[in-house]
């Protein structure tokens, strides 16, 4: 949906809207099919494998959890009512929505959505389920203990809901609190899976493994921890002639290098690194090894961050902050990365994986774009100015562990730089799991550096870091003027307008430095050249990419 | 550093033993009785001169960026890492990490296992069977469970480290000086300075303690080998001193396992360190076990 | 006999006690606890105290490891606080990994490490005894884990070979999954190995001046048969201690050494148990390591009464 600039064929939310409110979205199967570059006709069969760093460890229950680690292996068995739209025809980096379980929708003002639901879908023929029909009870069940039941972390994504009622077997009406624009991008994210009553009240809640029946393409066939997980297709799926693959294999292994030996085995279909990437320094031998193989580059989510605390010295000071970013070299830091050997985007506020919503970086005003441009003089000039001419010292807080070496690695170069410019940085190593759950809270002296990347919309990227009492706005951000802002969007339904403000939002932040300069990679997808009709992006659903591809062999 | 041992000729020193110091011609006969722990004992000292006088020997600084990824080479003897180090440098600053973690938490083990061992003997009693049972569940237990929930509970860094590891070593140490001091304590001189009327204290420090001198060094000796053995083994799982200072460990495990393919210096020169710096302290231990006391060989 | 087994064990029950407790009592004292985890980065104050409730994470340390040692007494361990899994079902997935490399090194330390120390002891500053002296410290100096990179890593780039790390499962290809280990095995294996050919030398020496070994040459007893049959036999005792003590260094070693070659091991699963706070976890595979470590220095007691009569109790 994003706006106009996406080249695809599928119906963006505006024209929906322009179409007064009323669309209809025909099944996706043919369109997910129609590839002008593979007119070749789809061949059924075959498993698709592909590496994985990790067992569900954070349990199966979608609702307890925002871990890739569980949300990741859901995709294949579960479906929501919207989705992100896969497949060749989609650039990677834009996030298109059309529908899932939902065969249409209507928004008769702006806090009512009615969605009619597709007629005939069947739940998994699994206990305690047992392939019964899906009506809109399964969906008011699942939304009302999304928003009930304790510790969603994921329930921000649909706060603004309040509440939701079954109109008849099929149609199903969500009512908002208030308007907000993206709740359809909400709704197509991947934590609000529609799941199945009786497995809950059978298993108490969904984190083992055998409560997870869903109605999506494949079924979760076996967990051997630590070894592999295998889903097997869905007979009774609802779009016909779909998935292609007769199961998917999910190979568990933790190390990298044993990671990409399996790859260019042959043992896995798909690139070694999460989103079936290899690294930019293997990409040369996997070429080598395998002529043909296809590939994509896109920019990942993830992305560096640093939190400073603002309210106190010296970080209070805006020329401060401005020398820190100065300070910085990312080209140096993505250099080293061994996924991105020099190939990044630097990323404002909302993630340059974004596409549609990040902010270019030339378009940012002139003191926000001089943050990206290293010069130690420059820091050192601000330094002084801020009354600090022969340095400050600053403790800064890391995960030591977690995140892995690419991660310490950049946290060497900013320190060295740093301390070029005149911040004696004392770096304190935290345990990843203290980390995650203190550090990222606030809990820090003056400054922490960590990762940013484990949302999956762009507005959580500001809305919690810079509206005051948001559990996130750690730094603390309160400027009415920029939460004014932030409000504003949300009730911007005309997608270039909320851009535009989400690009003012953006600019603001950058020109009062309430945000540090960081960059992501602009990573290598690679998959086998046997396997058709594929396409990688951002996001957890592994599943919806993977549900139109192919085996060609 | 390999030279010096063969600067230091017998011959010469058994021609004029007069001409040189005490201290130098136990040296030499311990180098000719027990070569190798002499050259334990060289491959120590050049350890700790690469420690002392590391921002001598460096070419560069351990975070200065020269050149990306170079091979080993003339200039770069152990060749260059992915963020531009010199690896050789490192390696000598890498130095530090060891013998700083290594000595610190032998003297601090040693300590603590020294206050243990001799006051559980020479008290005795429920004291004694007490302080035991504790000592056993402390070396029976997984030292990892310990170590690693006390640097997550504190957070990785550089004393930290000495501290967790020094609790982990003190228990096997404390219990080989309770037996040392158990058997000191059976000596008729001891009971012959008791029956004078010495105090506890003059007892302890007069008889005992030099007596299980022998014994605490060579713990010493072989526990610092370990001891660096443990540091690097933390440093991989990631829970050792924080860069950018090198730690051999973390050099080995970090980026070195990540570039394995393509710059396998990044992670073999600080292999081979850390296995020479353990050769050294194990083959110095073993050799001081055979000259001191041989009856503690084959014990733990 | 039976005396002195109820006896050691009495004695291990206290130790037993302590080290359970500090096992449980530490990991709770690590900030963030496993609740905070869980619910990561999108947390509400409320939600973190009901979930805490809901586990029984909110009561006095003391209380929840009364409650846990009740629990255990009946033979109930718990389940992981993540995946809701019994502990005892994930031990019993998990223990057979780390039992099998630990036995798979044991028996490679012996095979290598005693009848090296032998034949260096028969021929003792010899050639073969300097070379075999010098590769035990060496193989007790270089650390596992350096063992095993060069050997994954040296081989990679000589012949571009990588060896296959992916666990098999015994049902899926009983070659495979014992095969898998031997590399593992016989890393972990050397430095015991190395500990064990000392002392195994260094005992025979000492055994061989005895006076009737002495007695056995004079009377013309064959070489062979005086190193193999009187004197190994009394060396033999102490090696067992050591082999006792060796059983808590593998325990240590296999952590790292199954984080490298990606075996689902106790190990592993240990440290992940630990990073992310799964206190039951960490709890049972305490429990049962220390255990087996008790047990094993019970049965090296015991074995020493079989080996040498002499020893009563």
């Amino acid at each position: 949906m994003h706006g106009s600039t996406t080249p695809t064929p599928s119906l963006t939310r505006r024209a929906l809207l322009k179409a007064g409110g009323v669309a209809f979205i025909a099944a996706t199967g043919p369109q997910l099919r129609a590839s002008p570059a593979e007119a070749q006709a789809p061949k059924r069969g075959g498993i698709l494998r592909f590496t994985f760093q990790s067992d569900p460890v954070t349990g199966f229950d979608p609702q307890q959890t925002i871990s890739f680690v569980t949300q990741v292996p859901l995709s294949f068995v579960y479906s929501r009512l919207l989705k992100v739209k896969a497949g060749p025809s989609v650039k990677p980096m834009t996030y298109p929505i059309e529908a899932d379980l939902a065969e249409s929708w209507t928004q008769p003002n702006e806090t009512t959505y009615v969605f009619k639901l597709r007629k005939g879908v069947r739940w998994h023929p699994k206990p305690p389920v047992n392939g019964r029909e899906l009506t809109a009870d399964d969906v008011k069940y699942t939304y009302d203990r999304f928003l009930t039941v304790k510790g969603n972390p994921n329930r921000p994504a649909l706060e603004s809901v309040d509440r939701i009622d079954v109109l008849d077997k099929h149609t199903v009406r969500f009512v908002l609190k208030e308007p907000n624009a993206w709740f359809l991008d909400m709704l197509a994210s991947t934590s609000t899976w529609i799941i199945a009553k009786e497995c809950v009240d059978k298993f108490g809640d969904l984190k083992k493994v055998d409560s997870v029946v869903g109605t999506g393409p494949w079924m979760l066939e076996r967990w051997e921890p630590n070894v592999r997980m295998t889903f097997a297709r869905n007979p009774n799926y609802y779009i016909a002639g779909l998935p292609y693959a007769d199961g998917v294999e999910m190979l568990i292994d933790k190390d990298p290098s044993s990671r990409l030996a399996a790859f260019l085995a042959g043992k896995t279909d798909f690139g070694p690194e999460y989103q079936q990437v290899v690294r930019r320094i293997d990409l040369q031998l996997a070429k080598q090894r395998k002529p043909g193989l296809q590939t994509a580059e896109y920019t990942w989510f993830t992305a560096g961050a640093q939190g400073l605390k603002i309210d106190k010295p010296p970080f209070n000071d805006l020329r401060v902050r401005r020398a820190l970013a100065r300070a910085t070299n990312l080209q140096e830091v993505y250099d080293a990365n061994a996924f991105s050997q020099g190939q990044w985007t630097p990323n404002p506020v909302v993630p340059a994986a974004f596409a549609e919503w990040s902010i270019p970086i030339d378009q940012l005003g002139p003191e926000g774009r001089k943050n990206y441009q290293h010069s130690i003089a420059e820091a050192k000039r601000l330094l002084a100015e801020a009354g600090y001419p022969s340095g400050v010292k600053v403790t800064a807080e890391a995960p030591g562990t977690g995140y892995g070496p690419d991660f310490l690695d950049t946290v060497q170069i900013n320190v060295k730089n740093w301390k070029a410019a005149g911040f004696d940085i004392d770096l304190k190593l935290k345990e990843y799991g203290a980390f995650i759950s203190s550090t990222i809270y606030g809990k820090f002296d003056q400054m922490y550096v960590g990762l940013r990347g484990a949302w999956a919309d762009p507005e959580a990227y500001f809305y919690r870091i810079f509206v005051p009492e948001q559990p996130n706005n750690v730094m603390p951000v309160n400027d009415p003027k920029l939460t004014e802002m932030i409000k504003l969007q949300r009730r911007t339904l005309d997608v270039p307008k909320r851009r535009q403000i989400v690009y003012d939002v953006q600019r603001y932040a950058a020109e009062h430095g309430y945000f540090g300069v960081d960059g992501s990679v602009n990573v290598v997808s690679a998959w086998e050249p046997y396997i058709k009709n594929y396409m990688p992006n951002n996001g957890f659903d592994f599943g919806g990419r993977m549900m139109a591809a192919w085996i060609d062999k | 550093m390999a030279n010096s041992a063969h600067t230091i000729t017998v011959p010469d020193a058994v021609a004029r033993p007069w001409g040189v110091p005490r201290s130098v011609r136990l040296a030499l006969r311990f180098c000719r009785r027990k070569p190798l722990g002499g050259i334990g004992a060289v491959i120590i000292l050049a350890l700790l001169m690469m420690a002392v006088f590391a921002d001598r020997i460096a070419p560069y600084a351990y975070d200065e960026s020269v050149a990306r990824m170079k091979p080993p080479s003339a200039q770069f003897w152990m060749g260059t890492d992915n963020l531009g180090r010199d690896v050789w440098s490192r390696v000598v600053y890498g130095a530090r990490i060891s013998v700083t973690v290594g000595f610190a938490t032998v003297t601090l083990a040693t300590l603590l296992a020294i206050v243990i061992g001799v006051s559980s003997a020479y008290v005795g009693g429920t004291y004694d069977i007490l302080i035991q049972r504790v000592v056993d569940a402390w070396i029976s237990f997984p030292a990892l469970v310990i170590i690693l929930s006390l640097l997550a509970a504190l957070g990785p860094g550089l004393l930290n480290l000495i501290f967790a590891l020094s609790i982990i070593g003190a228990a096997g140490t404390s219990r080989v000086i309770r037996g040392a001091t158990l058997s000191i304590m059976q000596n008729p001189y001891v009971e012959a300075a008791r029956a004078i009327g010495a105090g506890h204290g003059r007892i302890l420090l007069l008889y005992v303690l030099p007596n299980i001198m022998a014994t605490i060094i060579i713990l010493a000796t072989i526990g610092l080998g370990t001891v660096i053995l443990a540091e690097s083994a933390l440093s991989f799982l990631g829970f050792g001193i924080p860069p950018p200072y090198p730690s051999w460990g973390a050099m080995l495990s970090g980026s070195g396992r990540t570039f394995m393919y393509h710059a396998p210096w990044m992670a073999l020169w600080p292999a081979a360190a850390i296995s020479l710096a353990v050769f050294g302290f194990n083959m110095l231990g073993d050799a001081l076990r055979d000259v001191l006391d041989p009856r503690l060989r084959g014990g733990r | 006999m039976r005396n002195y087994v109820l006896r050691r064990l009495l004695v291990a029950v206290p130790s037993l006690l302590i080290a359970s407790f500090i096992v449980f009592t530490l990991p709770r004292l690590i900030p963030g606890d496993v609740v905070q985890l869980m619910l990561e980065e999108k947390a509400y104050g409320k939600d973190l105290d009901d979930l805490r409730a809901k586990l029984g994470l909110d009561r006095p340390i003391p209380v929840q490891y009364a409650a846990w040692l009740g629990a255990v007494g009946q033979g109930n361990f718990g389940e992981s606080l993540w995946t809701r899994q019994p502990v005892v079902t994930e031990l019993g997935r998990r223990f057979p990994v780390t039992l099998t490399l630990g036995t798979m090194a044991i028996v490679v330390a012996i095979l290598i490490g005693v009848p090296v120390g032998v034949v260096s002891a028969a021929r003792p500053d010899g050639a073969l005894d300097f070379f075999a002296r010098s590769a035990a410290i060496l193989g007790l100096s270089i650390p596992a884990f350096v063992k095993a990179i060069v050997i994954i890593l040296l081989p990679a780039i000589w012949w571009g070979w990588t060896p296959m790390i992916r666990f098999v499962e015994f049902s899926a290809d009983p070659v495979t999954h014992v095969l898998q280990f031997l590399l593992p095995a016989v890393i972990l294996g050397i430095a015991s190995a190395a500990a064990i050919m000392r002392l195994t030398r260094g005992m025979l020496l000492e055994v061989l001046r005895q006076d009737y070994v002495r007695t056995a040459w004079a009377k013309g007893v064959g070489e062979r048969v005086i190193v193999l049959k009187h004197a190994l036999k009394n060396a033999i005792i102490p090696v067992i201690t050591v082999l006792g003590l060796q059983v808590a260094q593998i325990a240590g070693g296999a952590v790292i050494i199954e984080t490298i070659f990606s075996l689902p091991g106790m190990g592993q699963l240990l440290v992940e148990s630990i990073i992310q706070r799964d206190y039951p976890v960490i709890q049972g595979i305490n429990l049962l390591v220390v255990t087996i470590i008790v047990a094993t220095n019970l049965a090296v007691d015991l074995l020493y009464a079989v080996v040498d009569p002499r020893i009563r109790y």
